[in-house]
């Protein structure tokens, strides 16, 4: 009997054999089979099952041993060769790892960004586990109103769902014994902060409890930036001390590189230290709030367990005091997970910006795929006499797949250089939206990131070259092979692709066009002010040699006075802040819940809320904000006279539709004081040109002692005159720390730093793909001309003008141009609704945007076809038809 | 000189290669023969998987040491799908490369008195 073996070993060898490259099992595979019967026939009859067993261990760790190195061999000859084709191709190489390398490049940059921010857990201890807790009050319409110490207490000791709860609050201190008296900005928190965030101190240590009792010495932890920047690193730092409110301060230490949140603080003291916080008043006053809370959820609670915790406590202590906390106001507590907070908002810039990388990837992949094609109708014979010569099918399909792969890697390797010398630029955007922008780097998870991208393009690009040669790899060394069925086919293909990257194209457009039209509208709203060649600084007094509001009042005015006679300067003030300026942004504006005499609130009622500032005479001149009725404040207006106020338009707007509001009185206390309307001036957005102004009250700075900003319009450019200013105002006070210089329009620029980024990034991902896509139909119409000579030829010995020839292409163009179009506005109008919450005053299916974009597209690619349709028309006859 | 040093570019040899150009040197022979040579002539020590058997001959054939040979036995007296392989000139050479450089080595060794007990001189 000649086949006694078991089937299954049979079976299960040949199987083993697969680990083999193909050619090898071609080559080998039924001889090895034979030699293993042979093998296992004597095993068996010698040694028994023991013997056979053997075999078969010594045969599967052969074959485990062979099979890598073959494969290795057959990727070195194939790299080798790919290498061979590039450099012999060496335009279509250079085009296609250009190509590949934006494509990747751009996905990788993003995509690094998107790791780092939304991706990556917190850099803190056990990061999930921590919230932010906010208290509201919803019926005024205040989302966070802090928290007073007597607040924090309670819900410290009341909660059964925190591990800890602490305290935060930020202020500007001078910082004296370090060249000029600096203003710092000062983290005020409870001891326990940085243990609950987990973070360890790279240089010394952070608070301990005893720091935080009243009367303990005052210590500092630095910020490692603070630090590396101001301190140059000092690893000495540890020990030296600094005045700050006219007290010895010992540093004790320096934090790592962290996000900081909510803001970005140069130095932390403990709650002690801060003179504010440390006063009896905060300490006893329930309504006197201004902390943060942050926390951490004890294991395995959840955020909504926290939260109905967190309420429990919220309506004892409302029903306990119920005075502090009227129901109309609308008090409550509610928790969120600080991953979050850090990055919302970030995440739909984020996500548009890595679904338009995306797309580019897309766009690069199918004009890479549409080169390989053309270059694919050129190789057929190479393939065709390779085949005739005995290579096997796979064989060449495996060569071709390397060469993409290798094309892939290559267009990967350079794509990871353009990202990472984006990343500054890109992180210094990012900043802007989050706090974790400074975790952003290349690591390991980006690189994967990039190496996957590599090996999916090479594998969609590869696969159809590789299924292109297939077809003519049977007919290739027959005669006109090029113009039979597979070039057809191939044209096809190649038209679907072109139609894919204009759709693509349209929805970046689209994207693009959207984001510009809205950063148009931003440029064009009138803020309500004139903010060219004003200059800014921030003024932070020694809190503790200007204890009085008059004295306040009176350094605000010699500051005035000295300033007005500097020359270039046309008009100066001092005020609490000024319109759009970036820390005004970032905190919010201050508020205040008012009365109107003579306008008793309605029970339930919440009281009306107004944004507070305070403002020298100068101000409205200073920004060249007009005064709508009434007067401004003068000279005259101080701690002495009537109170006064100026309102804005919008509040006139609201509270007096129809009635002229100067003289009518407001109380920001409950009726112990009563301010006087004096005037009416236009609104201004303060927030952001985005933003709709909201109800403003203005104050003056001689009644409400609140100078913190010196604003100053000049004839030059007002960048000239900060150094002399900056002396003079050191002669008025050189105990004043200044800080933040920059002119009112830089400010407005960097308002709108975050939506000309995205902008431009889109803009910048748009113009690649409307470049690569109008290429890539230019191309495929080329080839259709050259595929097409002969029946060009007969066409024009039948008569056609070269006027029709033309108008032929140019209509071929157009259909695809049509289509693809056709596709992507569908797309479009399904995908802008991601842009919604970037956009200002222009819908996410804008029209004009719509049509001028397809506009733009059409006559590009129009343009593209025209250059190979005029080609065709001047195709001589007589000479096409002898060629052919 | 030129093919030697483009066969001794080949060397060392691994021990299956060797082995495997051996057992073709006086004859040709199919694959399964070969295992049962090498077996036989190092008495069972150097027993060569299926796998690592064809790696060696495909690397072997690849670089022109070997060739299958077109030779066949008289129908009946072999499997048709057996192929035959035989010994190149170049191979051969590669071979008697690589046994003189055992040699040598083995003349150097003997030369260091490797074999003599220690303490003997």
């Amino acid at each position: 009997m000649p086949n006694s073996k078991p089937p299954f070993s049979e079976r299960f060898f040949k199987m083993l054999v697969r680990v083999f490259p193909f050619d090898f099992q071609t080559n080998y595979g039924g001889e090895m089979a034979g030699v293993f019967r042979e093998q296992e026939r004597e095993a068996e009859a010698r040694g028994g099952v023991g013997g056979v067993l053997r075999l078969w261990t010594e045969t599967i760790a052969g074959v485990f041993r062979t099979a890598p190195r073959e494969h290795w061999e057959i990727l070195k000859q194939d790299c080798a060769y790919a290498f061979r084709m590039m450099r012999q191709n060496r335009g279509f190489t250079l085009i296609a790892v250009l190509t590949l390398a934006l494509g990747i490049g751009a996905n990788t940059a993003i995509f690094s960004v998107v790791h780092a921010v939304l991706l990556s857990p917190l850099p803190y201890r056990q990061g999930q586990q921590l919230v932010f807790v906010r208290q509201q009050a919803q019926k005024m319409g205040v989302n966070d109103i802090g928290f007073s110490v007597p607040e924090i207490l309670d819900y410290r000791d009341q909660n059964r769902t925190f591990s800890s709860l602490v305290e935060y609050h930020t202020m500007s201190f001078t910082l004296f014994g370090h060249g000029d008296p600096a203003r710092v900005r000062t983290g005020v928190v409870s001891w326990n902060y940085f243990e609950m965030f987990g973070i360890k101190p790279i240089l010394g240590r952070t608070f301990l409890p005893p720091d935080d009792q009243i009367g303990a010495p005052p210590v500092l932890l630095l910020s490692y930036e603070y630090w590396k920047g101001d301190f140059h690193g000092d690893p000495g730092i540890v020990g030296k001390t600094f005045e700050m409110n006219d007290k010895v301060h010992t540093v004790i230490g320096v934090l790592p590189p962290v996000p900081q949140y909510p803001n970005e603080n140069d130095v932390y003291m403990p709650t002690s230290a801060c003179p504010f916080r440390s006063s009896q008043r905060m300490i006893e006053g329930r309504d006197h709030r201004m902390m943060e809370v942050f926390g951490r959820l004890k294991p395995g609670v959840s955020l909504a367990q926290a939260d109905a915790d967190l309420a429990t406590i919220a309506s004892r202590l409302e029903s306990s005091y119920s005075k502090t906390y009227p129901p109309e106001a609308g008090y409550g507590v509610a928790a969120s997970s600080l991953r979050d907070e850090l990055t919302q908002g970030a995440r739909p810039t984020l996500i548009v910006l890595l679904a338009a990388a995306g797309f580019v990837l897309l766009i690069a992949c199918a004009n890479v795929a549409n080169l390989t094609l053309s270059r694919m109708a050129r190789r057929e014979r190479e393939l065709a006499v390779r085949t005739a010569l005995g290579a096997g099918r796979s064989r060449l399909l495996r060569q071709l797949l390397t060469e993409s792969f290798v094309l892939a890697f290559i267009g990967g390797a350079a794509g990871l250089l353009l990202a990472y010398d984006s990343l500054g630029l890109l992180a210094d955007f990012a900043a802007r939206l989050t706090p974790r922008a400074r975790e952003i780097h290349v690591d390991t998870g980006v690189l994967l990131f990039t190496l996957a991208a590599a090996v999916g393009v090479s594998v969609i690009f590869g696969t159809l070259s590789a299924v292109s040669a297939r077809g003519s790899l049977a007919s290739g060394l027959k005669e006109g092979s090029a113009g039979a069925g597979a070039g057809r086919q191939r044209t096809l293909v190649r038209s679907v692709l072109i139609v894919a990257q204009i759709a693509f194209s349209f929805i970046l457009l689209i994207g693009a066009g959207l984001m510009l039209r809205s950063l148009y509208q931003m440029l064009q709203v009138n803020p309500g002010f004139v903010p060219q060649r004003v200059l800014a600084m921030r003024l932070t007094f020694n809190w503790s040699k200007n204890k009085t509001g008059e004295e306040i009042a009176l350094e605000a005015k010699q500051l005035l006075d000295r300033a007005k006679g500097e020359p270039d300067v046309l008009s100066a003030a001092v005020s609490s802040t000024y319109p759009l300026e970036p820390e005004l942004l970032t905190f919010g504006q201050s508020t205040t819940n008012f009365q109107i005499e003579g306008h008793p609130l309605a029970s339930g009622d919440a009281p009306p809320l107004a944004n507070v500032a305070s403002a020298s005479p100068d101000y409205f001149k200073t920004l060249g904000i007009p005064l709508l009725r009434g007067r401004l404040f003068a000279d005259t207006d101080d701690q002495k006279s009537l109170q006064v106020v100026v309102i804005n338009d919008a509040m006139r707007r609201r509270y007096w539709p129809n009635e002229d509001p100067i003289g009518k009185r407001l109380s920001p206390n409950d009726g112990k004081d009563w301010l006087t309307i004096v005037g009416v001036v236009g609104d201004v957005r303060e927030l952001g040109v985005d933003q709709t102004p909201g109800v403003e009250v203005y104050s003056p700075v001689a009644q409400s002692a609140d100078a913190r900003t010196l604003l100053v319009r000049t004839m030059v450019d007002p960048w000239i005159l900060a150094n002399r200013l900056s002396r003079a105002v050191h002669e008025v006070d050189p105990q004043i720390a200044i800080s933040h210089v920059m002119s009112v329009e830089d400010a407005r620029h960097e308002s709108l730093a975050a939506p000309r980024l995205t902008a431009s990034l889109l803009g910048l991902f748009a113009g690649l793909a409307l470049l690569i896509a109008v290429a890539g139909i230019g191309g495929v119409m080329a080839l259709s001309v050259s595929q097409r000579v002969r029946e060009i030829g007969i066409r024009m010995a039948l008569g056609a003008q070269p006027s029709g020839i033309v108008r032929m292409f140019l209509g071929q163009g157009l259909g695809l141009a049509l289509l693809g179009v056709g596709i992507g506005f569908a797309g479009a109008l399904a995908l802008t609704r991601l842009l919604k919450s970037l956009l200002f005053e222009v819908t996410p299916t804008d029209p004009a945007t719509f049509i001028g974009v397809a506009l733009v597209l059409i006559i590009a690619a129009l343009v593209a076809c025209f250059v190979p349709a005029r080609r065709a028309a001047s195709i001589d006859p007589n000479v096409a038809l002898r060629c052919e | 000189m030129t093919k030697k040093r483009e066969s001794e570019s080949y060397l060392p040899l691994t021990p299956a290669m060797f082995h495997v150009l051996l057992a073709l040197a006086d004859g040709e022979k199919h694959g399964y023969a070969i295992l049962k040579e090498v077996a036989h002539r190092t008495e069972g020590k150097v027993q060569l998987s299926a796998g690592t058997l064809y790696g060696n001959l495909a690397r072997l054939e690849g670089s022109g040491m070997i060739l299958e040979s077109d030779r066949r036995p008289e129908f009946g007296l072999d499997d048709e799908r057996r192929r035959y392989y035989r010994l190149t000139d170049f191979g051969r050479e590669v071979a008697i490369a690589e046994a003189r450089r055992m040699e040598e080595t083995l003349a150097q060794a003997h030369a260091k008195r490797l074999f003599r007990k220690p303490g003997l001189v």
